[in-house]
């Protein structure tokens, strides 16, 4: 490791699923080294959850729990503040709380916090608050302006990518479920992962409901819900609005408690009428046999829907 | 609705605010206020029979009072927008009510961009599209006004009733002042009310100690100023001889507040950023009362409002700095008395220790 370069550290929870591309890219591109954390295990888990509010979510542990594995391996952990993207395009308020949040647990540990802005509604987007960050670590506008360009540049091309694969997904053989979570739940081993992995061993084919044109989705939300407000749950409602007709079964996926889940699914199962619905919280357990017994009722109900049992 | 008749407006108890709602209804929206009857553990039964199971407690409570209110015969109902889950409460509501059957209509200002002045006039204007807006603004202004006066008496009656060395005689003033209020018809009755609670309430014998104990509310917007929700926190610490200031209310936090920009200012070292609709000014009045050396501190929240729990260790660090006590209670909707008595009296004789020792 060049001791010159400043090593950032990324917490692999929350939005890292979301801007991981975003994050590791425009920091390698300004000279910097990216480490992120090693992918959630118990320990991870437990940590966190000593270091949180016992009625916080699970991801919120989760996240401590990173944030405390990258404690003196990096220079700085990047926390980002994310509030909205404009009129009812808000993030959930704990992504307003985050880097105050952990600079308060972490007060009495030597973590320095780096952190961006994004609040479409105070002026603040997302590329200028990269600016800001950029030159806050003495880089040159130029040299911000263009990890910027690129990174952005990577993300999107990325996520495209996810997208085609996923809509290919849509037309292969085979019983679908639908998946609609937070990528931060659906994708980590400790919560989703072990539901994605289930679903896949008897022989389902699982899709990720948020895993979709944003722009569309968030048109497409409207139809199920008209003042729905959180971005990802506007992705989300958008992906099953688009395609609750194209699978078979969708399982609500939320990690316990999260605050806008509890009312969208709520919702969710009030309104989409047609599709078996399976509502699952993931709290901290240390044992799969609870969710798989679950989807296993799930997906027997579904081929007995069928007629295929 | 039969065209020309006049709507049957209710919006869900709050406090002592329904006052308000009633005055504005009547007055500037010159339509027919349905008061929702009183909260009572019907309410809370009710409420969280059809909600979901961990939305934060205060929907449960509206939820509860809607249905109250539609049974009490109200047409149309009312739901405000606001920053947090609050904002998608409308939604919510409306649905589970529609499941249930009942007819209703339900203006929902979370449809609107209320930061825009066009589209908050559309959303007045569904209540009475014959409303002249200049004369509407007036009335409404009214009913503001009354809301200023309602939070100031409240909070002098919170300080003092705890040391009324006759015993009810706070209360009663501060009763007649409700009722006052809460039948007021124009412009003259309310300031009637008010001035005549304030000549009351001053003129109250009160037997206060030179340095009494004084305890600090901050918390959640509804659970903490809802003396049902909080299982009529200030009154039980009142009642153990201890001045009650909270900040927190409707007066504070929207009409005298020029924002949390510059509340900030004060408090910037602990939070960089806003940290959620309230958390700035909870944040400030929690270290504002820790500088003026209160005896003790208590943050009130229901149960999962995702805001409040983050602000928890900003309060935890102020606690320790200044070391001022904070009891940090959950509501629910099962939350009995007897636990919250227990906790209350722990923590009463805990700061009146704290202070003979000090």
């Amino acid at each position: 490791m060049d001791k010159n370069r400043l090593v950032i550290g990324l917490p692999r929870a929350m939005l890292y699923y979301r801007y991981g591309t975003l994050w590791r890219t425009f920091f390698r591109e300004l000279g910097m080294e990216a480490a992120v954390s090693d992918p959630t295990d118990r320990e991870i888990m437990e940590r966190g959850t000593a270091l949180a509010i016992d009625e916080a979510c699970l991801s919120l542990k989760i996240y401590l729990g990173h944030v405390a594995a990258l404690a003196g391996q990096c220079d700085y952990v990047l926390v980002p503040r994310v509030s909205n993207f404009g009129f009812h395009r808000n993030m959930c308020t704990r992504f307003e709380a985050l880097p105050d949040l952990v600079r308060s647990v972490f007060r009495e540990q030597d973590v320095k916090i780096l952190s961006y802005n994004v609040d479409e509604l105070e002026k603040k987007s997302e590329k200028l608050a990269f600016l800001e960050m950029g030159l806050q670590l003495g880089c040159s506008l130029k040299a911000v302006h263009r990890a910027y360009k690129l990174a952005k540049k990577a993300e999107l091309a990325e996520y495209k990518a996810r997208v085609q694969k996923q809509e290919a997904l849509y037309k292969q053989e085979g019983m679908k479920i639908m998946i609609a979570a937070h990528s931060y739940v659906a994708e980590d081993p400790c919560m989703g992962k072990t539901v994605v992995d289930y679903l896949k061993r008897s022989g389902a084919v699982p899709l990720r409901a948020d895993i979709t044109d944003r722009d569309g989705a968030l048109k497409w939300s409207r139809e199920l819900s008209p003042t729905c407000k959180w971005e990802i749950n506007r992705e989300i409602l958008g992906g099953i609005a688009q395609h609750e007709r194209d699978v078979d079964g969708i399982v609500l996926l939320s990690a316990f408690p999260c605050g806008p889940d509890a009312m969208v699914n709520e919702l969710i199962a009030r309104r989409v009428k047609d599709v078996p619905l399976l509502n699952l919280v993931l709290d901290s357990q240390s044992g799969t046999a609870g969710v798989e017994t679950r989807l296993e009722s799930f997906i027997d109900i579904i081929k007995f829907k069928e007629g295929k049992l | 609705m039969a065209s020309g008749s006049k709507r049957n407006i209710s919006f869900p108890r709050y406090a002592e605010y329904n006052c308000a709602f009633k005055y504005i209804v009547e007055q500037a929206l010159e339509a027919r206020y349905v008061m929702p009857p009183v909260l009572t553990r019907r309410t809370m039964e009710l409420g969280t029979k059809y909600s979901p199971d961990f939305v934060c407690t205060p929907f449960k409570t509206i939820l509860g009072s809607m249905i109250e209110a539609l049974e009490a015969g109200a047409d149309t109902l009312l739901m405000t927008h606001g920053l947090c889950r609050l904002g998608y409460y409308g939604e919510l509501l409306e649905q589970i009510l529609r499941d249930l059957g009942y007819q209703f209509d339900f203006i929902n200002l979370s449809d609107y961009d209320m930061s825009k002045k066009k589209e908050m006039l559309q959303a007045v204007k569904r209540f009475n599209s014959k409303l002249h807006p200049a004369r509407f603004l007036t009335q409404f202004m009214e009913g503001v006004r009354m809301v200023e006066y309602v939070d100031e008496i409240t909070g002098e009656y919170y300080k003092n009733c705890g040391f009324d060395a006759a015993g009810g005689a706070c209360r009663a003033v501060y009763q007649d002042f409700l009722t006052a209020m809460y039948t007021a018809r124009d412009r003259a009755d309310v300031e009637k009310g008010y001035r005549e609670a304030r000549r009351a309430m001053r003129a109250v014998p009160l037997n206060k100690p030179a340095q009494p104990l004084r305890v600090g509310i901050v918390g959640e917007f509804y659970t903490a100023m809802d003396a049902f929700s909080n299982l009529e926190l200030e009154q039980k610490l009142a009642d153990m001889g201890v001045e009650v200031h909270r900040w927190m209310n409707v007066t504070n936090q929207f009409l005298h507040y020029s924002g949390q920009k510059n509340m900030h200012v004060k408090v910037r070292d602990l939070c960089r950023y806003e940290m959620g609709p309230t958390s700035t000014a909870n944040i400030w009045y929690a270290r504002e009362c820790a500088e003026r050396r209160f005896d003790g501190l208590i943050h009130i929240k229901s149960a999962s409002c995702t805001p409040e729990i983050d602000v928890m260790p900003v309060l935890q660090n102020i606690s320790a700095d200044y070391k001022i006590p904070v009891l940090y209670l959950t509501y629910d909707a099962q939350t009995s008395d007897v636990g919250l008595m227990t906790r209350l009296e722990a923590f009463y004789d805990m700061i009146d220790m704290r202070k003979k020792v000090i």
